[in-house]
């Protein structure tokens, strides 16, 4: 349990459809709580299970992922009864905000860069759930972090990092249309530098499977169900 | 003075619903009938299903131009649906739709299935710009209009919503769709038994659920700790919840201020209120397509006709192939630019 007296939620920064984000601080430290509000649509016992969860697999992701070099905010202090993280702030803009304002140079050293990232966690077996451009922060000195990892999975299967890759994929499209074919190309070029060569055939699974997804179509299960 | 009303004959062959709806260009309906192919046993067949739409398109065209009180050459303009489907059934939709452009020397408009479950929602509820969340049988779709496209936001990653509950009521014995007497078994309890929530990013995962809600009903505390009404009820709250959280997360990401729910299963009343509740908390106009028109209709697919034609005209004959994996999000939507 957190004691109050060290915690000073100072403002709210963010509303989201799943947490209420305050930027504060703790110990004098520059804080971000992140605390995941109840939701009165589903049954309290599946509620409280998912806050609960959600909160646990993402303090734990941020912890691990930051063994191996990938820029997420540090977990401070975490509070599974309340549903409350307390993390570092980062000091930055969301890659979805300033996207627009980004030359091609820019673009395509920040999107291989992310690219890299990626691979980097699916290549340890995690799987980042949620990569949007709401959820990279670009700071002033250009480092890129990934945050929110409340859908994190360990996994090492195709299917997961296929489906980890389409989501992204399918939010440049609806979100960034014009940029989509540029930026996600270079994406794809980061993450595909970061195997090997004997892993290659690995990449190329991956990829295929993307388009496989996309095409599941309608009544796809249903003709296999007979 | 009596105006010549100028009138679509619309044509819905995707999947078991063939269907035929007369429409006219200011939006009334002057009639629709549909001929919905149940299968006996497992899931749809293709082939079978191709070959009762093919003993029975010619009596339910008839029957809605009789219902309509006009003649076929009253029709000025004809349109079907051309993506996405089953492959043999939209080609029966595509034949029979150029064979009469020809005859009738009238414009053909193929259109995109799930936009016309949209476009006529948007007609039906008076909603400009909505976020939708489209339900059935066939699909799980979250869509909104951004850059001149109905974008995907959210979607399944296997099996539909509809023919997941199906699929399980189906296996609990239940008649075909099982859709309505889940809901009716839910309705009687209010137990919760755990089901795995899948949601990743904005797409959804129900084959887990499918799974673990056919064990329930296989296992030996089946009738003794708990009974069918506590599993359709778990599975019911599951998957909404699942579908709630994706639908509230697009909207807070859209800021859209409409949020449309069509399809099949827009029918079901726990839906319809979580849906609802995550629309007030954001200041949203909720709506739900009335029956009639949430499932598969062929009066969805003329309306859509009449918007495209409108604003860009017909296909050419060489243009209606049929395209059985098209996404809506690969299509620019001219009416609305
Ligand atoms: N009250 C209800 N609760 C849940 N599901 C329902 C209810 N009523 C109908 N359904 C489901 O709706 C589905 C039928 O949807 P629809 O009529 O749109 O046809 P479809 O061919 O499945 O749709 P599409 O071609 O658009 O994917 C079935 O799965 C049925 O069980
Ligand atoms: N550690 C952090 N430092 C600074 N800003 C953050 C931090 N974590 C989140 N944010 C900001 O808050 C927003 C929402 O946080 P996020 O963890 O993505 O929650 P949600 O699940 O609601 O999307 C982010 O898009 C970002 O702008
Ligand atoms: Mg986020």
């Amino acid at each position: 349990m957190m004691s109050n007296s060290e915690i000073i939620k100072e403002k709210l920064i963010h509303k989201g459809a799943e947490a209420s984000l305050y930027y504060g601080h703790w110990f004098n430290k520059e804080v971000f709580f992140k605390y995941r509000i109840p939701k009165k649509y589903r049954l309290e016992e599946l509620d409280k299970k998912i806050r609960t969860m959600r909160t646990i697999i993402e303090s734990r992701a941020l912890i691990t992922v930051k063994n191996f070099g990938l820029n997420v905010p540090q977990v401070y202090e975490i509070d599974t009864k309340n549903s409350i993280i307390v993390m570092k702030y980062i000091k930055g803009e969301k890659l979805k905000d300033i996207l627009n304002s980004l030359n091609d140079n820019k673009k395509q050293e920040y999107f291989k860069k992310i690219g890299r990232d990626i691979a980097l966690l699916h290549k340890n077996g995690h799987i980042h759930g949620d990569i949007t451009t709401s959820n990279i922060i670009i700071t002033q000195n250009e480092d890129i972090f990934l945050i929110d990892f409340g859908l994190h999975e360990y996994s090492d299967t195709i299917e997961d990092k296929s489906v980890d890759l389409h989501l992204f994929k399918r939010v440049l499209i609806s979100s960034h249309g014009k940029d989509y074919e540029f930026c996600f190309k270079a994406f794809l070029e980061g993450y595909k530098s970061e195997y090997d060569k004997e892993d290659l055939n690995v990449y190329n699974m991956i990829i295929k499977n993307i388009t496989a997804i996309e095409t599941r179509g309608r009544y796809v299960k249903s003709e296999e169900r007979l | 003075m009596c105006q010549i009303r100028e009138l679509v004959l619309g044509i819905e062959s995707t999947a078991h619903t063939f269907s035929v709806g007369i429409i006219d260009f200011e939006g009334k309906v002057h009639s629709l009938v549909n001929d919905i192919y149940i299968p006996e046993k497992g899931g749809l067949h293709p082939i079978l299903v191709r070959e009762n739409h093919l003993n029975n398109f010619m009596n339910t065209i008839i029957k809605a131009l009789t219902e309509a009180r006009i003649s076929i050459k009253d029709i000025n303009l004809i349109a079907f649906s051309q993506s996405p489907g089953l492959g043999p059934v939209l080609k029966i939709g595509a034949l029979v739709t150029r064979m009469l452009s020809q005859i009738l020397k009238i414009p053909i408009v193929g259109v995109n299935h799930c936009i016309a479950h949209i476009e006529i929602g948007r007609l039906m509820c008076n909603i400009k710009d909505p976020l939708t969340l489209y339900v059935s049988g066939g699909n799980t779709i979250v869509s909104a209009f951004e850059s001149s496209r109905y974008q995907i936001f959210g979607e399944t990653l296997d099996l539909a919503i509809g023919n997941m509950i199906d699929s399980f009521a189906r296996d609990a014995g239940l008649s075909h769709p099982g859709g309505p007497k889940i809901e009716e078994l839910a309705q009687k309890s209010n137990k919760y038994l755990p089901l795995p929530y899948v949601v990743k990013g904005m797409d959804l995962s129900f084959s887990g659920i499918y799974t673990a809600a056919k064990r329930f009903i296989e296992s030996e505390d089946f009738n003794k700790k708990y009974n069918l009404n506590d599993v359709a009820n778990s599975l019911q709250e599951t998957a909404f919840a699942m579908l709630t959280e994706v639908t509230e997360r697009a909207l807070a990401h859209t800021e859209k201020t409409e949020v449309l729910l069509t399809g099949g299963v827009a029918a079901n009343k726990k839906l319809q209120q979580m849906i609802e509740y995550i629309s007030k908390e954001h200041n949203a106009r909720f709506e739900v397509v009335p029956l009639k028109y949430a499932g598969d209709n062929g009066a969805m697919i003329g309306w859509t006709g009449i918007l495209r034609y409108n604003s860009i005209g017909g296909h050419d004959i060489s243009e209606t192939i049929i395209n059985p994996k098209e996404r809506m999000d690969q299509i620019t939507v001219p009416w609305r630019i």
